[in-house]
């Protein structure tokens, strides 16, 4: 086997360090102007501090599943004239998949919080709110998926087929806010159009949202370690199953050869 | 639930959900390479990332 057991960081490189202690330094500040600097809203008061976890949360979410398709449909593209199948492409597709799921989970859950005080209730099935919970039960199904034992290639070009049909979604939550009247306010960041909120809360916002990004990045690279990982596991797994296979044919006297 | 109480659960939870599965990745990651006997993973490109067995 190679190499021996030199640290307990097993998926660690110094640049994830970097990228984990920046995750950890960002984090405090990202408290400190979420829940004390910034002010509380006229109309919304103190309920308004969630907005610095519920709009980076799915924003972080779009991007894992942007990742998550991009890299199904290199997967699609390149696994038959890669040597390895480019099944690092599926790997990537994974990890960011899951990573997706958590901050989908956490938008909702924020989501609902905020809503109990703001609307009074903890859920309408309103656009914006039924097509985040189809998207989260989507990719939900799309983890599911990974997980049937299949040969690796053939879960694979099923997973990305699937990671690229739930990724339809992503536009329709993203604009039902404006193509359908819901309970649920506009977005209050979108590219090319004016931010609906500005100063403090404004920069605590964009704050957050680098803040969590950075999170998800070092996630996205931790986990997509781990699935290699499982898989070397795996092969040695059965290499070694196969090999005590060999070894019982020979002890038996068959002399038949291995049927593996 | 009062307006700080539902803050305070918000961001309790958000906080509780990542750390946890933060921390799931990282041990999952070090049971297997102490199963596999491998050290820490010597690249952070995802291209050569294709085996974690390489030694820094």
């Amino acid at each position: 086997m190679p190499g021996g057991t030199n640290s307990t960081e097993m998926t660690a490189t110094p640049a994830t360090r970097v990228l984990g202690i920046s995750a950890v330094a960002a984090t405090a500040p990202m408290i400190l102007l979420g829940l004390a600097i910034s002010p509380a809203d006229v109309v919304q008061g103190e309920a308004v501090r969630m907005l610095y976890l519920h709009v980076p949360s799915i924003w972080v979410a779009y991007g894992s599943f942007v990742l998550t398709s991009f890299s199904s449909l290199l997967f699609l593209a390149r696994s038959k004239r890669r040597p390895d199948g480019g099944r690092h492409y599926d790997r990537l597709a994974g990890s960011a998949a899951e990573i997706g799921v958590l901050f989908t989970a956490i938008t909702l859950i924020t989501g609902m919080l905020w809503g109990k005080v703001t609307w009074g209730t903890y859920w309408q099935w309103d656009a914006r709110l039924t097509t985040t919970v189809l998207l989260f039960v989507t990719y939900l199904g799309y983890l599911a998926l990974r997980r049937l034992p299949a040969d690796p290639m053939v879960r694979g070009r099923r997973a990305a087929v699937m990671a690229l049909i739930s990724f339809i979604n992503v536009p329709i939550v993203h604009y039902s806010v404006d193509w359908w009247r819901t309970l649920h306010q506009k977005a209050s960041l979108s590219v090319g159009r004016r931010p609906e909120i500005t100063g403090e809360m404004y920069w605590t916002l964009l704050y957050s949202v680098l803040t969590v990004t950075i999170i998800a990045a070092w996630l996205t690279v931790h986990r997509y370690r781990v699935i290699r990982l499982e898989e070397l596991r795996d092969e040695e797994n059965l290499e070694m199953l196969i090999s005590s296979r060999r070894n019982e044919k020979t002890a038996d006297g068959t002399g038949h050869g291995d049927t593996t | 639930m009062s307006e700080v109480a539902t803050v305070a659960t918000g961001w309790g939870l958000t906080f509780v959900a990542v750390a946890t599965y933060s921390l799931w990745v990282v041990r999952r990651g070090r049971t297997i390479g102490r199963e596999l006997g491998i050290g820490d993973v010597g690249s952070t490109d995802f291209q050569r990332d294709a085996d974690p067995r390489t030694d820094p």
